[in-house]
């Protein structure tokens, strides 16, 4: 109980509870980018989402990655390093 | 609007090209920013670039200006573009020659063709 949850969990949980995903994997590439600018030592910095949803299926490239962004939240995106998005609709 | 954001809204609009990314075309201080930078360094655009870590006004007012979290940004004709995924994907299906000829910017569609089949 209480236990914080990674940012591997967070991000998913938040995907998946804003979005309807046919297809949700989260991925922490931190370790590929170890000793890097950007690597601040904690090991949740650089991740990878493949997100489908047909929601996007009608929205622009920018369009989609706002959502995300805005699915995520400000807190959680201003942890983050880096995140590579795969959006499909 | 900040001065710093007067600052970007008129180096988007005096420049047909303009890439916000950490470092310079030169000499990248960060992989994303260098990707976006080399793809268009490869192709043969001609571009401003603007060193978002010699000044941290434009780096926080750029994410604002563009309700964009992240570096690299890029701007044609005044209109942001995207980040590197955007620009990586775009590159490979053939939408930034699009963008690039209705924007009347010259780009070597060989080097964008040569991105393509060493990616293919």
């Amino acid at each position: 109980m209480g236990r914080k949850m990674n940012k591997t969990d967070e991000i998913r949980a938040k995907l998946a509870g804003a979005f309807n995903p046919r297809a949700l994997e989260v991925l922490n590439e931190s370790h590929q980018h170890q000793g890097h600018a950007g690597d601040d030592g904690s090991g949740e910095s650089h991740f990878r989402v493949r997100l489908e949803d047909p929601v996007f299926a009608d929205m622009s490239r920018v369009a989609r990655h706002r959502a995300v962004h805005a699915a995520l939240g400000a807190d959680l995106m201003a942890q983050i390093h880096a995140l590579a998005l795969e959006i499909s609709g | 609007m900040t001065d710093a954001k007067t600052q970007i809204d008129e180096t988007v609009k005096a420049n047909d090209v303009v890439l916000y990314m950490k470092g310079t075309k030169d000499a990248p201080q960060c992989g994303f920013s260098s990707r976006v930078a080399g793809v268009l360094n490869f192709m043969g655009v001609e571009f401003a670039d603007v060193n978002v870590l010699a000044d941290e006004a434009i780096r926080n007012g750029i994410k604002e200006y563009s309700d964009w979290p992240t570096i690299p940004q890029l701007y044609v004709k005044g209109e942001f573009v995207g980040g590197c995924d955007i620009i990586t994907e775009m590159t490979l299906s053939g939408e930034l020659d699009t963008l690039f000829e209705e924007n009347n910017v010259t780009y070597s569609k060989d080097a964008a063709e040569k991105i393509r089949e060493a990616n293919a």
